[in-house]
């Protein structure tokens, strides 16, 4: 890589940076400041501004994964490798969020940390997809191997979500239907203010994802030239 | 076709052969799902739950953890001897091996399930005989789904250093579907509902059955490369 094309990069992700930080702190004004507090929720419903963006940044996330391992096991490019696992990653940081910001939420409106709901089950079976994704990475060596096996899994995880959520959604339909589900229906009655703020936060938090997936793909990229010219110039004499 | 075919009994044929000679792994593999059903039984008390509840969700924990020590066993068993280099320089199509490894890890379960039942039907005092034919089709639809994903699976965590923890680490959560709706079947059927009124967990499993069969044929190639 030559020293120009670098400074460029650099300077293409510095923008990002700034963009992302601008933003996150006008979502946090929107949230913190702008919004009004919620009538019947009061003040915890501001978390729904961090929840569902997480929500939606996990879901894209293991849909970039899908769509680099299809790529990957097509034109056999690292390239696409390092974009799935680095996607992965950050997906599943998102969707530990997502099942951490879930129980603070519900806890004070729907009186349970927990409730086998077809989204919460969901977005519990996701997670342990996409984690047992990442430790299948962390045991296989790098190389040729470690990527197509991840890229298999990547593909047969994803195809899984049509099924997780059908049967999710059949399992608990034979039940009544806990009343307190019925409070998850913001969306309908959503003030535009808080629409606002609602797709503020998304803005900003999907200009984090590509951020992120800026930092993890150059720290990969650098893990294999550390790699490369460690046998080059370590072991070659 | 022909070719395609006879290649792929010649694995399953391999596979039988082996298991006739050494009995190492269907004797395992039912006196741990005979294990698992007794552990359940002693974990709840029948004498306060309705069996009939309860039962379907034992006999499919029983059937998937001895399911899955089948295959560990397929690909592993493989692995040993380099058997599994000699099976891929054969001029054999890979899906043929993936195929092979299905239908042999399929009928093994199937004969394990077979001799589980009755012995779930004395436990529970359930009497299957009347509701066996929607039974078993639930029963294979489900299988089924477990060994094509399971094959696929077993044949990637082979060449992993700690394989028999990975498999049901990967395995386990993309199951989730077919067990919410094997055992919702088996409950109803065993409530005395017809089958028709079940169809869309049929059609889930089904589709499911055959989507990953799917996506096997596609992928196995990626995995058996050396």
């Amino acid at each position: 890589m030559n020293p120009d094309a670098v400074e460029e990069k650099q300077e293409e992700g510095n923008i990002l940076v700034w963009l992302t930080g601008f933003g996150l702190l006008m979502a946090m004004i929107g949230i913190f400041i702008y919004v009004p507090t919620e009538r019947t929720e009061g003040v915890i419903q501001r978390i729904m501004y961090f929840h569902v963006p997480c929500a939606w940044l996990s879901f894209f996330a293991f849909f970039v994964v899908f769509i680099c391992s299809i790529l990957f096991l097509w034109k056999k490019d690292r390239e696409w490798d390092i974009y799935a696992h680095a996607s992965a990653g950050i997906g599943v940081v998102f969707c530990s969020l997502v099942l951490i910001t879930g129980p603070i939420w519900a806890r004070p409106i729907w009186g349970a940390w927990w409730v086998w709901d077809a989204r919460l089950t969901s977005t519990l079976i996701l997670w342990l997809i996409y984690v047992a994704y990442l430790m299948l990475r962390a045991q296989s060596d790098a190389g040729s191997m470690r990527a197509r096996y991840a890229a298999v899994l990547g593909i047969v995880g994803f195809l899984n979500i049509p099924f997780i959520h059908f049967s999710v959604l059949w399992w608990r339909t034979f039940h009544p239907q806990p009343k307190v589900i019925t409070n998850e229906g913001i969306g309908k009655g959503m003030d535009p203010s808080m629409l606002a703020t609602l797709g503020l936060s998304l803005f900003a938090f999907t200009l984090l994802y590509f951020l992120l997936m800026g930092e993890r793909v150059r720290q990969e990229k650098l893990k294999d030239e550390i790699d490369r010219l460690k046998r080059e110039k370590l072991y070659s004499s | 076709m022909n070719l395609f075919l006879s290649q792929v009994s010649a694995i399953v044929w391999k596979d039988f052969v082996t298991e006739l000679k050494t009995r190492e792994l269907f004797s395992a593999m039912f006196i741990f799902a005979l294990l698992v059903i007794l552990i359940f039984i002693f974990s709840v008390n029948l004498s306060i739950v309705k069996a009939s509840e309860v039962g379907p969700g034992i006999l499919w924990v029983a059937f998937l953890f001895s399911g899955t020590l089948g295959l560990n066993r397929s690909f592993v068993l493989e692995k040993e001897n380099g058997c599994l280099m000699g099976l891929m320089l054969a001029p054999a199509d890979r899906t043929a091996i993936y195929f092979g490894k299905l239908i042999s890890n399929l009928v093994f379960l199937s004969i394990m399930e077979l001799f589980i039942l009755p012995l779930f039907m004395i436990f529970f005092n359930i009497d299957l005989i009347e509701y066996l034919l929607p039974l078993l089709l639930v029963i294979f639809l489900g299988t089924l789904g477990f060994c094509a994903l399971g094959t696929l699976l077993s044949s990637l965590a082979s060449n992993l250093k700690t394989r028999e923890i990975m498999l049901p680490i990967l395995l386990y959560p993309l199951l989730v579907p077919i067990v919410i709706g094997v055992v919702r079947m088996t409950g109803q059927i065993l409530a005395g509902e017809p089958l028709s009124g079940m169809m869309n967990w049929i059609g889930l499993t089904a589709s499911f059955d055959i989507i990953y069969i799917g996506v096997s044929i596609m992928t196995i190639d990626h995995i058996l490369e050396e």
